[in-house]
């Protein structure tokens, strides 16, 4: 059965994407075997097949992440909170694979192992529903000083807008894309999925009313706005 | 994890290829249909026949027959063979030239026909002309980064397409308008009709042999880095997630669903539905593996083998058997594609319910229950694993072959008394919901009688419900179970659904006689009763009519007061209507006789409620009541609560009711020091003067005596109201006594009832020497009485004015406007002219003769008839 809307997590590997989608899809934290290639997951979305795409983060399958992307309704970018460099690939390494993506595609920054951070304990109390989690919180001796904050994140959001030259205006809040995540504790991880999926919806109607936007057509000027060429800007 | 999901069988040993010349080598196979080509490095091409035999025991081998080979004439190895069945042609790619050759006696075309400067070739097996007798044939040419397609008839060749790539391209396919090539250092999809391209993704073919397979419409298989086997479609997308394969991959192909790769060592096979590897087959040396029409052949130099997949139904079953019933069911539904719909059908629901009971033995009841539901399993399957459940009437056995491998639930708990425990709580619940739905239909009995038999033994409270409600419990085997496990009131239930009251009254009495124990219902006395009220069978009750009364008089009685009204006879019917049985009042207290209080509810149910005009219960109930009134009286000094409450019922019975004998009653009374009583029973025969009498002079109740006056004429006119009044004044101021306590209430009377007392006669009554200030409540209300009437009577006076005056008013306005008579006006009866003064005029204004209208008057239609 075709999907009819494309979502792909990508970042460096061992943030916790296969961790996340488990997570979401699993409901537990397991293990992971580090990712081979890519993975699919397919989820009913009301009436709506939406696939999601785990791809691996080594360097060795960078190469397919274009492809992966390619007419993506949806692109999650993946950092780990307690490794700055990760943050760092996705700007170097991983914003050009969304160049496939479909134009109207949108952006979540994802920060993924906020368990581990000596914020969390914090972050649970303002937390509502905060269920059984806090048992896992209990040994705050390992707790490590976050790394990388939301505000660096919310930076890295701007930038994609800049490159992809997209107004502010025009697109979700940078607030709103940001999120923090345990894969391990299942903090904010159906909160994260759930958010995209209802932003993917709109998307799919588009597409399926106007087929896929993924190919650039650099004679009409129109989408020329929105390619890379950021230099006459 | 492993599967046998192929077998490995040999289709063309080495000596027949090459008898005793042990250098040719196996360069490129073709098959199509039973025809198998093999091309070698010494520029031969064999024909072989390839015939399929499966042995008794479904062992599969193949025999190949050697038809020809054929020297192509070269110093080169044949290096590639496609077979275009179509055309009869073989296109032989050897030395840079693709020739074509009959496919039967591999002789070259006369007209010698050829591609030249071919590095590789494929056909299009999406070709996009429609014609059938020409393949579309895509080759990499000699030339450097260039494509051409050609268009390849019986006897001659065409170019239809040149495209030139960004880079040498390595490897081919082509699905329609699309190529997927391996270039040197990428995967790219070009659309030769657009020349618009797609980037896949990176890949290095100069250090790894690229392979690029169609393996579907508008689906590539390619070879991908760190060993994967990556999907593409025409629009540059993955839309499966990628195998690993080993990093050496000389060959792939697809066999639904599987994918299957070749290294130097093994040939490996992946599913396509869960990624995984299935099966590793040692392979040494092999250097060929292509699909030709769902065959998967392997070769090494020296011989070529055949990959035959197992059927689906044998891996699916043997997955279940290892418990793997994620897998099995993914290659289940995954089947679907290759197996006819109905045998299909049947395949999937068995697998269903397999797995189901798998994940029942595993105590996992929601993945179970989910799985038998839709695998529309018979229910009686696994009410079959416990034992006893199954009535012994039940047909049923178990399918076969069985669909699972317990013989019952001991085995499968293995005696474990908690999970025993749990199984049946699950059993009950899954009956309990599928027992109303069409999963139970044609063995309802085999279900619910199941489900009573758990129900009993877990002592649970919805057995009551069940045996209530509509059921198909079969009587014998439940009615033995629920003795057993001393369920002795459901029983009873079961015996009166079955429509076996007697059964049922007989248990219920013996366990409320303590003769059986069981302490369901501690109301089960009354249960009995009410069992009983609504119990039409007539002779039953009258059975127990007895019991029920000996146990409780007052609660007894009411299977006759609360049976419906349809059961019961009140008015005369023949007496062969009513039949001894029949609850008419005179059988049911021909029966009550011995039980008074009884009785005495019966006849207050048949005079108070149903208010039955009968003198002969009036007069029975107020005797009853009497009697009992006397006999407290006799035993009691003081006034009981019991006393005063019959006693009031006597009063209202005897104010109330007008059919009891009074004499008879007056009689019975008299002597006893029921004096009000008595007074009621003159008031009865309107003997008001001794009534009252009585009240003021031997009760001196002077309020009783008003209320008296009050009751008494509750249903009259006032004149009789009146009367009664006067009387009671009269009484009080009987000239012979000059009690002062008479006169007192004489003067209280006047003054709280003025209403009732005609004033002018009061007047003349009151001795001279009361005052008036004694009286002036009295006169005040008269006097206002008075007033009050006189102006109501002027007021009905005013209106009654009024309504005439309009009347008038009418009159006067139907009279206002002038008529005219004259000579030229015709009388509408008769037409003809009026000729005296005198006429007749109707309200909406035609005129007639004085005598025409008398006529008219006798004879309406004649009206008719002139009107129109
Ligand atoms: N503490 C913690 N560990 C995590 C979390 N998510 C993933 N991990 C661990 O990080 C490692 C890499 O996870 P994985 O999901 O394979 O990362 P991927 O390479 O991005 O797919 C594994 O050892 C996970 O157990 C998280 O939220 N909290
Ligand atoms: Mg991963």
């Amino acid at each position: 059965m075709k999907p009819d809307g494309k979502v792909v997590l990508l970042g460096d590997m061992n943030v916790g994407k296969t961790s996340l989608l488990h997570r979401y899809t699993e409901r537990r934290f397991q293990d992971t075997i580090s990712t081979v290639g890519g993975a699919f997951y397919l989820k009913q979305w009301g009436p709506y097949n939406i696939s999601i795409w785990d791809t691996a983060g080594r360097e060795q399958f960078h190469g397919l992440g274009s492809m992966y992307c390619r007419g993506a309704a949806a692109v999650i970018l993946t950092y780990d909170v307690n490794n700055l460099q990760s943050l760092i690939e996705l700007e170097d390494r991983f914003l050009a694979l969304t160049d496939t993506a479909s134009t109207d595609c949108i952006f979540a920054i994802v920060g993924n192992k906020v368990d581990l951070t000596n914020e969390y304990a914090l972050l649970l109390e303002t937390e509502e529903e905060n269920r059984s989690e806090k048992l896992v919180t209990s040994c705050i001796s390992t707790k490590v000083q976050k790394q990388v904050h939301l505000d660096d994140a919310v930076a890295l959001y701007k930038k994609i807008l800049k490159y992809k030259m997209l107004d502010e205006k025009d697109v979700p809040a940078a607030e709103k894309m940001c999120f923090e995540t345990s894969a391990k504790t299942g903090y904010k991880v159906d909160y994260l999925f759930e958010t995209i999926f209802d932003m993917v919806v709109p998307i799919i109607l588009r597409q399926q009313a106007e087929g896929p936007l993924q190919t650039v057509d650099l004679t009409n000027c129109k989408s020329a706005k929105r390619t890379k060429s950021g230099c006459c800007a | 994890m492993s599967l046998k999901a192929f077998k490995l069988v040999p289709a063309v040993e080495r000596e027949m290829l090459m008898g005793d010349k042990a250098r040719i080598n196996v360069e490129c196979i073709e098959c199509c249909g039973k025809n198998l080509y093999i091309g070698t490095n010494e520029c031969f091409v064999y024909h072989f026949l390839l015939e399929e035999k499966i042995s008794s025991a479904g062992k599969i081998t193949f025999a190949a027959t050697k038809q020809l080979h054929k020297y192509l004439g070269f110093k080169k190895a044949v290096s590639e063979l496609k077979a275009a069945s179509a055309l009869n042609r073989l296109l032989v790619l050897c030395d840079n030239t693709i020739t074509l050759v009959n496919m039967m006696n591999l002789e070259p075309i006369p007209t010698g026909a050829r591609i030249k400067g071919a590095v590789t070739f494929t056909l299009n097996e999406n070709p996009m002309s429609g014609d059938p007798f020409c393949v579309e044939v895509c080759i990499i040419s000699v030339k450097r980064r260039t494509i051409q397609m050609f268009m390849v008839y019986e006897d001659r060749v065409q170019i239809v397409k040149e495209v030139s790539t960004p880079e040498q391209p390595c490897a081919v396919a082509v699905d329609g308008h699309y190529l997927c090539l391996a270039l040197t250092t990428q995967y790219i999809i070009l659309n030769y009709n657009t020349g618009i391209s797609q980037d896949l993704f990176p890949y290095c073919s100069d250090e790894k042999r690229p392979i690029v397979k169609r393996i579907g419409r508008q689906e590539f298989l390619l070879a991908g880095p760190g060993g994967l086997g990556m999907f593409a479609t025409v629009d540059g997308i993955s839309q499966r997630a990628p195998v690993h394969w080993s990093e050496n991959v000389i060959g792939a192909a697809l066999c639904f669903p599987y994918v299957v790769a070749l290294d130097s060592e093994f040939i490996t096979v992946h599913s396509m539905l869960d990624q995984q590897l299935k099966q590793t087959l040692p392979f040494k040396e092999g250097h060929i593996l292509q699909d030709f029409e769902g065959k998967v052949i392997v070769a090494t130099n020296k011989g070529v083998y055949i990959l035959v997949p197992l059927p689906l139904e044998r891996q699916i079953q043997d997955l279940l058997t290892s418990h793997r019933v994620e897998e099995a069911l993914v290659l289940a539904k995954a089947a679907r594609r290759n197996i006819p719909k109905e045998k299909f059908q049947v395949m999937y629901k068995r697998i269903l319910q397999q797995a189901g009971f798998i994940h029942f033995a595993q105590l996992q009841f929601l993945e179970a229950k989910e799985l038998f539901r839709s695998g529309q399993l018979d229910v009686r399957e696994l009410i079959s694993l416990y034992p006893f459940l199954l009535p012994t009437s039940s047909s049923f056995i178990r399918s076969h072959p069985p669909l699972h491998e317990y013989a019952d639930l001991n085995q499968l708990t293995q005696g474990d008394q908690e999970k025993m425990t749990k199984c049946k709580r699950f059993l009950m619940s899954y009956l309990n919901e599928v027992r109303s739905t069409e999963v139970a239909n044609g063995y309802k009995e085999d279900i619910d009688t199941a489900l009573l038999k758990l129900y009993a033994e877990a002592n649970h409270e919805s057995l009551l419900d069940l045996l209530v409600s509509e059921n198909f419990c079969l009587l014998t085997d439940s009615a033995a179970w629920l003795e057993k496990h001393k369920k002795y009131f459901a029983l009873g239930l079961l015996y009166h659904y079955n429509g076996q009251d007697a059964a049922a009254l007989q248990l219920w009495v013996k366990i409320v006689n303590g003769d059986v124990q069981d302490s369901t219902r501690s109301d089960l006395y009354e249960y009995i009763v009410d069992f009983l009220t609504f119990c039409s069978d007539q002779e039953l009750v009258w059975k127990y009519a007895e019991w029920v009364l000996q146990k409780s008089e007052e609660v007894g009685v009411q299977i006759f007061t609360k049976r419906p009204l349809e059961d019961q006879i009140f008015t005369k019917r023949p007496l062969e209507d009513q039949g001894k049985n029949s609850f008419n009042p005179d059988n049911v207290m021909n029966c009550l006789n011995k039980y008074p209080k009884s009785l005495v509810k019966y006849l207050e149910y048949l005079v108070l409620d149903r208010k039955i005009k009968k003198e002969k219960y009036h007069t029975h109930l107020a005797v009853l009541y009497l009697e009992a009134v006397l006999q407290l009286k006799s035993v009691t000094t003081d006034n009981c609560a019991e006393l005063t409450e019959t006693q009031t019922k006597l009063r209202s019975l005897l104010q109330k009711s007008d059919f009891y004998r009074i004499h008879l009653i007056l009689d019975k009374i008299k002597g006893t020091d029921l004096h009000m009583e008595r007074a009621i029973l003159y008031g009865k025969l309107e003997e008001h003067d001794k009534a009252l009498h009585i009240l003021v002079h031997e009760l001196k109740d002077f309020s009783a005596a008003e209320d008296y006056c009050i009751w008494s004429s509750e249903s009259k006119d006032l004149p009789y109201r009146q009367r009664l009044f006067h009387m009671l004044l009269l009484v009080y101021l009987n000239p012979g006594s000059s009690d002062c306590e008479l006169v007192m209430a004489a003067v209280d009377l006047l003054n709280n009832h003025a209403a009732e007392f005609d004033a002018a006669r009061v007047l003349q009554l009151v001795p001279d020497s009361w005052s008036v200030q004694l009286l002036s409540p009295f006169l005040t209300r008269a006097m206002r009485e008075s007033i009050h009437t006189k102006r109501m009577t002027q007021i009905t006076l005013g209106l009654a004015k009024a309504e005439n005056l309009i009347y008038k008013h009418d009159k006067v306005k139907l009279k206002g406007s002038p008529i005219i008579l004259s000579d030229k006006k015709l009388c509408q009866v008769c037409q003809s002219p009026f000729c005296e003064p005198a006429f007749v005029r109707y309200p909406n204004g035609g005129m007639v003769h004085t005598h025409c209208a008398a006529k008219r008057l006798m004879n309406p239609n004649m009206t008719n008839h002139s009107q129109t």
